[in-house]
This record gives structure tokens, sequence and C-alpha cells, in this order.
């Protein structure tokens, strides 16, 4: 099926409930192909124009289509928009699969390396699920994408993502990936890093190493007062003392892996300390969040 | 220079040494130019045909159950329910297999014990893909596990894993005095992961039966005879019951389809009497195919004063997995090029090949050589340092020449410029460095769009020589054949040997055009019919069947100029074929080749046997090679300390070729090396726990993308003619992916100043961690 609007494709899931909606299939077919999955019938959102782009609401909003590819988020305009979500669109994946894999699918598909996830999470992102009507209700509900990965408030069966709202924050924000090669590749761990200078407050998201995004809350906090807000791209002047910027990385590092990292269950009972895996990662994390956080107040 | 007219003239010949084309450029064929494949542009295309898009009327489709265990007892295997599936033709299980008229270690179908994970134990024939892999699922095998054994270094004392024992082979090397002592001892243990060979195509092939009770196989195979044999072996056929066509070769570093998949395909064709067709997933392809050697080496060198090598004691462990295969001739070409290439007078090795439960090893490009290499020349780093010496230099002080002996006490005859490839590699400029480009222009490690920081990168030099030996040693009967046919105009070449992307095809239409002046030169689809090629392995096709080529086409040269040369009244010699023009000495006769041919149709077949070699004897002893090879390497990287991520900046190469056949084809081959050697260094790696396989996918198993692999500058090409050799040219490819990941690993110790003990070479590996 090859719906050409948002509305006959939540009627086309409705109606047949074995119906899997496919947008760049870079997700969808692997696992088709590699057996895992056996779908009986396939809703196609490619010919779905309206959600291949993104508009803007209240001058405060970029409502960002699930349609929209990852090259497309790479462009100039949208990196202008939202810098961190185009690092993340850059890195994920080579061009042949970012030209039609999705942000949408990226998000249904919540891989722990999804690269978009922890700026979304960092963003504080909403997304809209839209399903076929029924008496008395709409069909569509908005949930914190957040809520959606950790499961809290997870998708229902003939729901579409459709829409994404993220807020305009004009202000410098970044993603970084460590992968341990130079080619394209699955992130260790990656970092997104936004400046909310309204709020004075510094959001950020650990990618790839739980489940889930994890927002370490606490530093985020604690690094929001120590940044020279005044300061901030000022010529010559140092918005944020470097030791700080490194107390910050180990902060997120410590708070996003734990001791008992890489461990299999009944050693982690015994062990003492962090496991060498928790060590490594912690390094690399600390790294990325740290040098995050400088690019950020350059 | 001259201007470059050659398009691949891809490398900065910065023209130290040789030049590789002494002959202008623009000349259009024969040796010594630079032809381009006749398969580059249609699998550039994604138009070649592969074994994979093999189609036969009524074929049916094969599919492997394989066991999903390192290790275990089949207790019993009941195929019912996969036969009551609609559309399944045929079940076999090691029940239904006939005696194999050759015993070997492997079976084709897995009898009473598994061994490694992905070992095949039933096999299904059926109308459909899925339906054949659904039925192979609904086989029900009751395993009893076994612990696997997965640690080679336990394999000794373990309980044997196969009635033959898990001692695979022991080699020990001894030669001089085992008292002598040097004024420095380094020492060091090293160790090499699991490199798969991971081909373009996955295992796949077509088999039909015949009327005559035989089988007739097409299968991208590198060693048509050998597998035709080893087929019909399994089968308990006589040999010339199995044909074998070889087609859709995509490019191999390794062996290809292995005697388990040709003999079920096979087997299958027999028993539904139908063609079948088997493509094995990329899942299957990782843990079947046989990879490099996993390897653990541990070495002391003894050095003087002055850094002369004094002794080398070492001890070598390869990992067989779980058959034997060809083990044992990969640990003969570990030991014997144990110390390099270098002389030392007092060596001590032992090397063992053991049987374990991991997947199985096999040939791969360099195999053996490759993994000492890093081992001796991360010893020389260590001597280097020790003694304040340059990396250069203390190479220079122990090189090996011309006459010098291996270990082995084999005196090399054939060239051995070693010295000249590391003098001709460290005169090229080293690259810029990106100091003063914007940071947005230089590609930091870790990638474009990384989170490289150019405050945390290193810069490292390293540099690497090594050495590959050409033909099969230890005697094995190195021989093949060739036909050679001119009809008027054209001519074509019938010899067994296979492309599989060393250039022979290409080698050999070079060959027939420089002897015979004919240009349009087509060679013929392989098949087992014609006569003994040999695999394509070992660097050998250009030696063996190069030299049957060049036979053939001079006993048609004869052919065509002895009627000529009487009719002048002078003898041949004084006649000469160029520019596709036959010349008498006195320059009376200038005829074009073309109408001497005219309605002719003159043919030779010939044969081309290298002199034998022999065994080597219990204290590593023995003329056991035919000709060797040697590289010299310098690899700049740029590591980001912090992160561990290792760029690859550039890497200088300086071959001893003997003659550039093909220069373009040598350059691309070079790259080709070192894109795989700086794989192993820095990516790739089929990692083993417990016996199951952690990444057997492309998402898993980390192959080098164009971002991953480095500028290549040939330094050289160093002529220098094997006299022995065919055309006095040595093989080119494995040399340059033995030495690479020693080169790139020197390199990122020379950045990091960590002591880069192991392949690949982890980001935790590369991390320095400063005091705080
Ligand atoms: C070689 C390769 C490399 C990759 N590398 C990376 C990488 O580095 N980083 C990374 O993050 N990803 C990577 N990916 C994964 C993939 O490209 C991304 O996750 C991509 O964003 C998926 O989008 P898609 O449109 O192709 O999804 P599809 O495959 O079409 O769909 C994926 C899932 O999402 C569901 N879905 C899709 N759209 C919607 C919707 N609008 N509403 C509800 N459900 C929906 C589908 O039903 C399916 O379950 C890689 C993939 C490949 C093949």
């Amino acid at each position: 099926m090859l719906p050409t609007s948002l509305d006959e494709a939540v009627e086309a899931l409705g109606a047949s409930p074995a119906a899997v909606p496919v947008a760049g299939g870079t997700d969808l077919m692997e696992a088709v192909n590699a057996g895992r999955l056996r779908p009986g019938a396939l809703v196609g959102l490619g010919r779905i124009t309206e959600l291949r782009g993104w508009r803007y609401e209240d001058g405060g909003t970029a409502v960002l289509g699930a349609g929209l590819t990852l090259a497309r988020m790479d462009r100039p305009d949208f990196a202008a928009l939202i810098p961190a979500l185009a690092d993340a669109a850059r890195t994920a994946g080579p061009p042949q699969t970012r030209n039609v894999g999705t942000l949408g699918g990226n998000i249904a598909t919540a891989a722990a390396t999804g690269d978009t996830l922890p700026v979304l999470a960092a963003l504080e992102a909403v997304a809209t699920l839209a399903r076929a009507p029924r008496a008395g209700d709409s069909g569509t509900r908005e949930v914190p994408v957040s809520h959606l990965l950790t499961g809290v408030d997870p998708m229902r069966p003939g729901e579409l993502l459709s829409w994404v709202r993220v807020p305009l924050l004009h202000a410098p924000q970044v993603f970084l990936k460590a992968t341990g090669r130079s080619g394209p590749s699955r992130a260790v761990a990656s970092v997104a890093l936004v400046l909310d200078p309204a709020r004075r407050a510094v959001r950020c998201a650990v990618g790839a190493v739980a489940p889930v995004p994890l927002r370490p809350l606490e530093a985020e906090a604690w690094v929001a007062g120590c940044v020279d807000w005044d300061a901030r791209g000022e010529e010559g002047a140092q918005a944020i003392d470097p030791a700080a910027a490194a107390a910050f990385g180990e902060y997120v590092a410590a708070a996003c892996v734990p001791d008992a990292y890489g461990a299999d269950a009944s050693s982690a009972l015994l062990a003492e300390g962090p496991t060498a895996a928790a060590v490594r990662l912690r390094r690399t994390v600390a790294v990325l969040a740290r040098r995050a956080l400088g690019r950020a107040l350059k | 220079m001259t201007a470059p007219t050659d398009s691949t003239a891809t490398a900065d010949s910065t023209g130290t040494g040789t030049a590789p084309t002494a002959e202008p450029a623009e000349r259009p064929f024969g040796l010594g130019s630079s032809p381009l494949r006749t398969d580059a542009l249609p699998k550039a295309l994604g138009i070649y045909p592969y074994a994979a898009d093999l189609w036969a009327e009524g074929l049916l489709w094969g599919a492997v159950l394989r066991s999903p265990h390192p290790h275990a007892r089949i207790v019993s295997i009941d195929t019912s329910a996969a036969l009551t599936v609609p559309g399944v033709h045929a079940v076999l299980t090691a029940a239904d297999l006939p005696a194999p008229t050759v015993p070997s270690d492997r079976p084709v179908l897995a009898a009473e014990v598994v061994r490694h994970q992905g070992e095949p134990v039933a096999a299904v024939a059926a109308d459909h893909p899925d339906t054949a892999r659904l039925a192979a699922a609904a086989i029900v095998v009751e395993y009893q596990l076994l612990d696997a054994l997965t640690d080679p270094e336990q394999a000794f004392h373990g309980p044997a894993l196969h009635p033959d024992g898990n001692l695979l082979r022991h080699l020990p090397l001894r030669t001089g005095d085992p008292e002598a002592v040097g004024e420095v001892v380094v020492e060091g243990l090293y160790q090499v992961g699991r490199q798969d060979p991971a081909p373009i195509g996955a295992e796949a092939g077509l088999a039909v039966p015949r009327p005559d009770g035989g089988v007739e196989l097409h299968l991208s195979s590198t060693d048509p005879h050998g597998d035709r044999e080893r087929t019909a072996a399994c089968l308990g056929l006589e040999t010339d019951r199995v044909r074998l066509v070889v087609t859709g070769v995509p490019g191999a570093t390794a062996d290809r389809e292995d005697r388990s998949f040709q003999a079920t395909l096979a087997l299958l064709a027999l028993r539904t009497g139908r063609p079948v067709k088997m493509t094995l997933t990329r899942e299957e392809s990782f843990q079947g195919h046989a990879a490099r050697h996993p390897a653990l080496l541990r070495y002391r060198h003894h050095a003087d004063a002055q850094g002369k090598l004094v002794k080398v004691e070492a001890q070598i462990l390869l990992d067989g997995g779980a058959y034997a295969d060809v083990s044992a001739e990969v640990l003969a070409a570990a030991t014997a090029f144990s110390v390099g290439p270098y002389v030392c007078p007092n060596v001590f090795v032992d090397a063992w090949a053991v049987r374990t439960n991991n997947p199985p090893a096999g040939r791969m490009r360099g195999e053996g050589t490759l993994q000492s290499c890093f081992a001796t020349e991360s010893q020389l780093d260590l001597l280097a340092a020790r003694l304040g010496l340059d990396p250069l230099e203390i190479r220079r002080r122990n090189v090996l020449a011309t006459g010098d002996a291996l270990p082995t006490g084999q005196a090399i005859t054939c060239p051995a410029p070693v010295a000249a490839l590391l003098d001709a590699v460290a005169e090229v400029p080293l690259p810029a460095l990106p100091l003063d480009a914007p940071d947005t222009e230089w590609l930091l490690p870790g990638g474009p769009g990384g989170a490289g920081d150019p405050a945390a990168v290193r810069r490292g030099i390293g540099y690497a020589v090594g050495m590959a030996h050409m033909l099969g040693a230890e005697g094995t009967d190195e021989v093949s054949t060739a036909t050679v046919r001119v009809s008027g105009d054209h001519a074509t070449v019938i010899c067994a040997a296979v492309d599989a992307g060393q250039g022979f095809a290409t080698l050999a239409r070079q060959i027939v055009q420089s002897v015979l002046g004919v240009t349009e030169v087509y060679v013929a689809p392989v098949d087992s019919d014609q006569s003994i090629a040999g695999p394509s392995a070992r660097g050998r096709h250009t030696w063996v069947s190069g030299g049957a080529v060049e036979k053939a086409a001079l006993m048609v040269r004869h052919q065509l100029l002895a009627p000529i040369a009487a009719d002048f009244g002078m003898s041949v010699e004084l006649l000469s074929i160029a520019e596709g023009k036959i010349t008498s000495y006195d320059g009376v006769l200038g005829m074009p080749v073309t109408e001497a041919l005219e309605g002719k149709e003159l043919w030779a077949t010939a044969q081309c046997r290298p002199h034998p070699t022999e065994p080597l004897d219990e204290a590593g002893q023995g003329d056991a090679f035919v000709s060797i090879a040697f590289c010299a390497m310098r690899a700049v990287v740029d590591v980001d300390i912090e992160l561990g991520a290792v760029r690859v900046v550039d890497v200088t190469v300086a071959q001893d070729v003997g003659r550039a056949l093909n220069p373009g084809q040598i350059e691309d081959r070079i790259e080709a090396g070192v894109a795989q050697g700086v794989g192993l260094a820095l990516l790739e790696d089929l990692r083993s726990t417990g016996g199951l396989l952690a990444n057997p996918s492309f998402t898993g198993y980390r192959l080098p993308t164009a971002l991953d692999t480095p500028e290549v500058r040939i330094a050289t090409l160093l002529e220098e003619r094997d006299v022995v050799a065919t055309f006095g040219a040595k093989a080119v490819s494995a040399a340059p992916a033995v030495v690479a990941p020693a080169a790139v690993a020197a390199a990122v110790r020379a950045a990091t100043n960590l002591p880069i003990g192991r392949l690949p070479i982890l980001p935790e590996d590369a991390v320095v961690v400063l005091p705080v």
C-alpha cells in the first residue's frame, strides 16, 4: 500500500492490523532479509509528501515531519535551525542509507545506537502519534520522545509517528560520536549537548551506552552554574574554566556508565569498583562531553 | 619525470631506483603496459554475473542446517518433519553420504560430533529458497553439549577434539648456538586476531546432474582441479565423473567454497536428479569460510651493542580451528620466516598449529608470514628503542641480501634488495602536517563529522619490512599447463588458472601480445576438462601459468616464423616480432603479423614446472621455498590519544617485483594489500567467545571503507629480475598485506609510546592516559 496522505496511511494501518509501516526501509528491510521479521503487509510512507518537510509553530518550535530523510537534515538550511540534529544525521550511516533513512524510522526503531535519539532527548522533543479517528477521538496524541523510547508511554498498534516538535533555541549545540574508525559506523558512545541561553541551561544526553539515551540531570544543572553566560561568544572571553569542563565530562560519564558496565549478572555482584569496560567507556564519554561543551561554548 | 600519460600512474613515483615503465607509457599492449582487466568495468557497474546469479531450468534450492554449538555430540537427527514440508525434494544427513575414497579430517556433514559453530549437519533441497531454509530449520537435532575448547593454549592438554588429536603440526627450528647471548635482550608477546577474507560474493554455486551418473558443478572455484578431486572423493565417485566449471569469481584473497559446500550441493543434485542452487548468507559465510589463523607469538631477541642480531628465540602458536585444512603449510611459512628479512646466526623456534572449537582457519594472503612479520618488526622497534637507534638504522644493520641464509639453512638465491627498499621508502618526503590548514579540512581520526579534536592528535611514523614466499613449499608439486591457439588475426589462451583478482587473465593476454604481436587475445573460461594449472594461491600463477603460456606462445611463434625464415634462407633467431610486425635483423623483411597469420591455424601446449623443493626436517632445516618477494613500508598515522581513534594518513611502499609486467595492476594489488593490512591492523576481527561468533555480519565485522584506507604511494617497484622466474617477475599480492599491519602498528607505537602488542589495535589500546 502506498498512501499519499497521512489520513490514508492511518486508515490503512487501522484497517489491517498485520500491516507494518515502512519509510526508508533501511532498518525494516534488513530485518526482513535476515528472516527476523515477516510482515503480513507493508504500508509505504514514501509518498506522503507532507511528512517529508518541516514547518514552524508559535515562532519558537519546529515541527519536523517523520519522513524527513537523514540526508535532508544534514543540509545547511536545516543545520542552521537545529545544528545537533544535523550533526547526528550526518554521521548516521553511509550516504546510501542516509538518502532514504528517515527521522521517524530512527525513532521507531529505537536502537541504542540511533544517532538522532540523544539529540531529541537533549532537546526534549515531543512526538505526535496519529491513528485512524474513532467516534469522539481525533486519534492524535502527543508524547515526549523520551517516553516513547523508555516505554513509559510506548507507540500503540495502528499508530503512526507523524511529527516531532523541537524547540528552536538559537544557540550552539553539538553532537559528538565516538566510533573508533574513520568510515561510517555505529556509535560506541555519543553525546548531544545543547545550550538554552534563555533559561541559562545546558542540556545533555548520552547515547549508545544504554538501551535509551541518558540525561545526566545533576551534571547539567551543575555545569550551567559554571558557565559565564555573559562572556559566551565574546571575543577572547572564556565562558568556562577548562577544569570545570573536564569535571563536567567526568560527572556525565560517572552518571551514565554504571560500575558494573559490561559485567554479567553473576560477576557484577562480586565486582568491586568499576569494571575495565566501565573505565574505558567512562573515559570515552568524559572526553566526548568535555569536547562537546568546549565546542558549544567556543 | 615526464608528464604521466598513463592514466594508472596514481602514485607520485618520486622516482628512486628503477622507473617501473622504461617503455613509453602509450604502448598499447604487451608486457610492461597496463591494460585494464576485462572484468573491471562490469564489476564496477554491478553487471558482472556472480555465481549467485546462476540459473537453470527447473532448479531446486539447497539449504544447510548448521550446528548452533561450538562443540557437541549429536545424539539423534530427526528429519521427518522436514520431509513433510511441501516442496521439499531431499533431506541429507551424514547417514546419506557415500564412503569417501580419500579420508579427510573434515566431514561433509557432521556425523557424531560437531566441532565448530556453523558446522553443516544436514542439507535440504526444495523448490523455493525459503522452503529449503524452513525445512532445514524443521530438522530436529538432539545435541549433548560438550565443553568448547577455544583457547589454543589449552589445546595441548585438553581432551582430544578429534580422533586425529589436537596437534595439527609441531615445527621446531633450531640453528646455531643455543647458548649464545646478546648484550641487549628484548621480549614481547604478540597477538593477531581472526581476519576473515570477507569476499564480495558469499559462497554460491549450481550443481547439475549428468546422464552418466556424474555431476557438473558451476562454482567460483579458485582451484578447479583440486576442488573436483576433493568433491569426487567425498562423493565416492571417480574423479572424471565430476566436472567443474568456474564462473563468477568475485575476487578472492583466500580459498573459496569449502569441500562440504561443494559435496552437499553435488549430492543434492544427484539425489534429486535436478539442478540445485545454493547461496550462503553472509552469516553462514562468516561461520564456515576459512579465516586467517589467529596467532600468539612470544619472542626474545638478543642483539649486540651495535644492534646486530645475535639470537632469536620464539614460540608461535596458530589456532587452526576445528579442522586441519592447510594449517601445516601455514605453520611452515610462519616458522621459516620467523626472523623476518634479517640475518641472525642463532635461531630457536617452536611453532605449533592446534585444533580448537573456533571457526576454521585457512589460507589468506600472506598466511603465516603476516603473523610473524608483526612480531619480528615489533621486536626490532623494541631493540631500536632500547639501543637508542633509529628504527631504519637497526633494520639496515641486520637486513639480509642475496646469498644470505634463512634460518632454515636455505640460501637465498633470488634478488633480495631489502636495504634498497628501505632506502626507497625513507627517501620519499613525508606527507605534510595539516597544521596550517583549517580544522575542517583536516580529516581527523574518527572521520568527517566525528569527535576528533586537533589538540589531542599525535602523528606517528612507523617502518616495516617483510617477505612472502611464492609457490607451494616443502615439496609441493608445482605445475601448470597452457595452450595457445592462433586463428588468423586473433589468439586464444586455454589455461585452468583462475583469475581471482590477481590479474592472470590480463597477464595471459599481455604475454601472447608480446610474444606473437597479435592484439586480439581471448582467454577461455576455465573448467576442469582443461589441464591442471593448480590453485590461485601463494602467488604462483604469474610464474607457473604465465610460464606455461609463454612457452606455448613461443612454440606457436616458432611455427609461424620457421617457414618465413626458410623462405628468406635465414634462421628463426634472426627474425623478431615487435609493434605487430615481423622484421628481420637486416631490415629486409618487414611484414605485419596479421599478414603472416592470414588463414593460419597454429597451436601449441606447454607446461611449466619450477624447480622442486623439499620438506623441512625435524630441526626446521631444508630448501623448502622456491622464491621470496620483499616489501618495505612506511606508515604515517594520526592518533586521537584521548579516544584512541587512529587514522592511517599515508602508506609509502617499495616493493621487489622482479619485473613489472603490468605496473598498473601491481599498484592496484599493492593498494589492495595495504587496505587489507590496514583492516587487520585497526578493524577486522571475527571474534569468538566460547566458540560462538560475536560479529558474523558486516555491521559487526568492520571492513575498511574508503575513509579508513590511506593514501598509498609507491616509492619504487624495484625491478631486479629473478633469473629463474618466468619473465624474472615476482608475485606481488601477498607481500604488501604481510607488511602493512606491522607498519601501521609501528606508527601507532611511535605516536603513543604504547607497546601495541595485538592486532587489531583497538581504540582502548591507543589511548594515552596522561597523569592528572
Ligand atoms: C548500513 C547501515 C548503517 C546504518 N548506520 C546507522 C547509524 O550510524 N546510526 C543510526 O542511527 N542508524 C543507522 N542505520 C539505521 C537506519 O538507517 C536508521 O535507523 C534510519 O533512520 C531508519 O529509517 P528508515 O526510514 O529507513 O526506517 P524503516 O526501516 O523504514 O523503518 C524502521 C522501523 O520504523 C517503523 N517506522 C518507520 N517510519 C515510521 C513512522 N512514521 N511511524 C511509525 N513507525 C515507523 C517501521 O515500521 C520499522 O519498524 C544504519 C542502517 C544501515 C542499513
